[in-house]
């Protein structure tokens, strides 16, 4: 479930930046009040396992088709939240990086996603507390699978919220969520049942590891209050960033609750949310709005200038100027020149060498 | 892991690109992907200047264009699923080029693609030119927590030992089903990753011991000098203004109108 | 008087599940002495390692160090002094780039940029490896993955050498260079391995370990030549002498 650049905006993708930031300042901060050195090299090679792990295939029972683990909860588990989700945090970079998985705008998104609801939810206010004081097989397995599940399902649905908020994909709030959160139940599922199986078979092989973990990842201090204090703080920067963005291109949220409410148009945008995010504009916009927009018909030489250029946004779906003939000409003579001028670079470098 | 091996041969190179401060190099790419996701959701042609960024630099590097391109889309799969859905919810008809409608579900997946294309090959080209040491030298430079780049740079070696003895495990299990190759079922699987994380600890514990040894304190210590120089700032002006001319200049309707295309 | 000695009295170790790996180990090593270390698989040879370097603490007995009384309180001093090569190279080469890693040692010395530069040179040019610096770890052959891992502890200028293993996964022209380099050295060395021939080219004394006990401390011609000894500590006579 990576997201990726080419679905998002990048006030949706810098707000998750941000919050993701964030969370990482606060582990690391965490991780250096308890200092434990052999932390550092624990981390890094179970960060390796983990994409050794997933090269590892196996078949999902009467379904013919086969899975991998996700490792989020196992490293959760091991770590202690704070250094599991560094460590998948660091995953995470390494596979938009180098396996080009996500994207660098979605990476935020991605952390987010994929760490912070197993490492800061499930674990702590799930696995923790069926499995924490009497682990036998049996509480270890519930809570594994539990924890899995809840913990994808929650990482799905904010894939889904993050794709509407920055609404380049057509795809409905309800199709989208319809799409996803069955899926992620029966990956959730198998990934639970994986991370059972396979935290079992390092309990009974050496259960000193589990008992450790236990002791190094202190729970004091976590509370629920806290958590959804930084849910909060995370969802004001992230409504900030996306009302300052909407304000001038609202593109995105317009279709989105277009889509959802089921009609093509808005009310007229006389008052109401309109005139709010206008107010909010002409505050925090440093950009000049004209330039947010993807572009003005004048702008495109060549091409009618006389039709009634909109004031406003005009009526949802805009044709501009990206989409007429003259637009599909220019970009392919764009294109056609960077590839030229992309030659002429090879030649000149290849003549200096 | 070709992938690491590869991107690691590649970012040992030392043409003009390869020498610039990396962070000048996250700047320019960071600046990039913005400017190109910023677009609204049908413009394509908007999109073609910024073409030209990921091909200046694979040529100026001298890594392989089809080395690119193969990383680019192995980020294919999830953007097409998605993707695709658009022509069937946005049906409306926004170009028509000769007797062709071209809807804007159409248009919006194209976007997409190019756009998906585009961020990914400025990924792709970073860590290509790149040498993941000084990538994190210039991470930390650039304040991100000391203990995250340390992560990053153990995972980054660790990466590849790692999967090669999942790979032998994998072939060991192959060998002996008799050629036929039944795909693992959890009853062989759980163990066989158990024991992979049971060895992995087992490898993090002389990790530590051989670190140890060295006298280490809990602090990880490099020399790593960087130096920011002219060109880098050169290099940060130059693209960042090109992105910025691009992003808010209709370019390629400049370029149809002195062609006297209408 | 050289402060290049290590003298090791009664070492005892026994694993948390009570099994003992060290029984009453005794023996010293003198200034520049070659020593090799053998013993059958179990015989506690990785074990006395570790516990010489402080990685694992003993559960009696006393290790000296030039003068230097390990405990949990000089535990860096004798780190400082004693140079552990293990056994894997994977485990040892941590960092990114062979310079990082062999300044890791003299940075966590505390020394100035421009010492530890002449020490990473100096330890890299010592085993041959100075034009591998800005290579990344991962990428290195065996035999030069071998050659860094000594130069990493070479650049802490350690008084003693302690090695496990130092001729696994080396071809055979690795290990004639391995060999040749051993030789060189003017360190006190001590040097684990069941490559016996490694021994008999290298270390002038032998230390039979078995089962946790010294099983024989002498001249390594002619404790190889003791058949029966090397029959009950489970090892064989090297090539090197069947003429």
């Amino acid at each position: 479930m990576h997201m990726a650049d080419a679905l998002l905006s990048p006030a949706v993708g810098g707000a998750m930046w941000a919050v993701t930031a964030g969370l990482t300042a606060y582990s690391a901060k965490k991780l250096k009040e308890i200092p434990d050195d052999s932390r550092v090299p624990l981390m890094g090679v179970l960060g390796a396992f983990v994409f050794a792990a997933q090269m590892i295939n196996f078949s999902i029972p009467a379904t013919g088709s086969s899975g991998h683990l996700g490792g989020g909860m196992i490293l959760a588990i091991l770590l202690g939240p704070h250094a599991a989700f560094l460590t998948l945090a660091s995953v995470l970079v390494v596979q938009a990086l180098f396996f080009a998985d996500g994207g660098l705008l979605a990476l935020g998104c991605n952390i987010f996603n994929m760490a912070f609801f197993p490492c800061f939810i499930a674990y702590p206010f799930i696995y923790r507390k069926i499995a924490g004081r009497y682990a036998t097989a049996k509480t270890i397995s519930v809570a594994a699978t539990v924890s899995a599940v809840i913990g994808l399902q929650l990482g799905a649905f904010s894939v889904v919220l993050e794709t509407m908020a920055s609404g380049i994909s057509a795809l409905p709030f309800n199709a989208f969520v319809l799409l996803m959160q069955p899926i992620h139940l029966a990956i959730g599922l198998v990934e639970g049942v994986v991370t059972a199986a396979v935290v079992l078979f390092v309990w009974q092989a050496r259960p000193e590891v589990l008992a450790m973990a236990e002791e190094n990842a202190p729970m004091r201090g976590f509370s629920m209050k806290k958590v959804l204090a930084g849910l909060a703080a995370a969802a004001l920067v992230t409504g900030g960033a996306l009302s300052w963005f909407a304000s001038t291109y609202p593109d995105g949220l317009e279709w989105s609750m277009a889509k959802t409410s089921g009609s093509e148009e808005l009310p007229a945008p006389e008052g109401g949310i309109h005139a709010a995010l206008a107010g909010i504009q002409e505050k925090t916009a440093f950009l000049p709005d004209y330039g947010f927009r993807a572009s003005e018909p004048e702008k495109s030489a060549g091409t009618e200038a006389e039709t009634p250029k909109p004031e406003t946004p005009a009526a949802w779906p805009n044709p501009d100027a990206g989409t007429s003939v003259s637009g599909l000409v220019g970009g392919a003579m764009t294109l056609v020149l960077a590839a030229a001028i992309g030659m002429f670079l090879r030649r000149t470098s290849a003549a200096r060498r | 892991m070709e992938a690491l091996a590869g991107a690691s041969g590649d970012a040992l190179g030392s043409s003009p690109v390869h020498r610039l401060d990396p962070r000048a190099k996250c700047v320019v790419t960071v600046l990039f992907v913005v400017a190109v996701t910023s677009f609204g959701r049908y413009d394509v042609s908007r999109l073609m200047p910024f073409v030209l960024y990921p091909v200046a630099i694979a040529t100026l590097s001298g890594v392989s264009a089809g080395s690119v391109a193969a990383r680019t889309l192995a980020a294919a799969p999830f953007i097409l699923l998605v993707g695709l859905f658009n022509p069937f919810f946005d049906r409306q008809v926004i170009v028509r080029i000769g007797g062709l409608a071209v809807t804007g579900g159409w248009m919006s997946f194209l976007s997409i693609a190019v756009r998906s294309f585009l961020a990914v090959s400025a990924a792709v080209l970073l860590v290509l030119t790149t040498r993941f040491d000084l990538l994190c030298a210039g991470l930390r430079k650039m304040c991100l927590p000391r203990v995250f780049v340390t992560q990053l740079e153990f995972l980054h070696r660790y990466i590849g030992l790692l999967a090669g003895e999942a790979q032998r495990m994998v072939r060991a299990h192959d060998l002996r089903s008799n050629g036929n190759r039944p795909k693992l079922a959890l009853v062989v699987y759980a163990p066989m990753i158990g024991l992979l994380l049971l060895r992995a600890l087992d490898r993090a514990t002389r990790v530590h011991r051989a670190m140890k040894a060295r006298l280490f304190d809990g602090e990880i210590r490099v020399l790593r000098p960087l130096a920011f120089s002219r060109s880098d700032f050169l290099f940060i002006l130059a693209w960042g203004g090109y992105f910025l001319v691009c992003r808010f200049a209709d370019v390629p309707g400049l370029l149809s109108g002195l062609a006297g295309v209408r | 008087m050289s402060h290049h000695y290590l003298e090791v009295r009664d070492l005892r170790y026994a694993y948390p599940d009570g099994t003992e790996a060290l029984k009453g180990v005794s023996f010293r090593l003198e200034h520049g002495e070659a020593v090799g270390l053998v013993g059958a698989n179990g015989a506690g040879k990785s074990t006395m390692m570790l516990a010489l370097t402080g990685l694992i603490f003993a559960s009696g007995g006393t290790i000296d160090v030039g003068g230097t009384l390990l405990s949990k309180k000089t535990v860096g001093e004798v780190r400082r002094r004693i140079g552990f090569v293990f056994q894997d190279s994977e485990d040892q080469l941590f960092m990114p780039t062979v310079f990082d890693d062999v300044a890791f040692g003299p940075l966590n010395q505390g020394l100035s940029e421009p010492e530890v530069r002449e020490r990473v040179t100096d330890a890299l040019t010592r085993v041959g490896a100075e034009r591998l610096a800005d290579r990344p770890t991962y990428r290195l052959s065996g035999g030069e993955k071998r050659a860094v891992a000594i130069a990493t502890v070479l650049a802490m200028l350690p008084d003693v050498l302690i090695m496990d293993e130092p001729g696994s996964g080396l071809d055979p022209y690795g290990r004639r260079l391995l060999i040749g380099l051993l030789r060189d050295f003017r360190h006190t060395r001590l040097i684990a391995t069941h490559d016996l021939d490694m021994v008999l080219d290298v270390c002038p004394r032998t230390i039979v370990l078995h089962e946790g006990r010294i099983a024989a401390d002498g001249d390594t011609r002619t404790v190889f030549s003791d058949a029966a000894l090397l029959e009950r500590c489970r090892l064989e006579q090297p090539s090197g002498m069947r003429k």
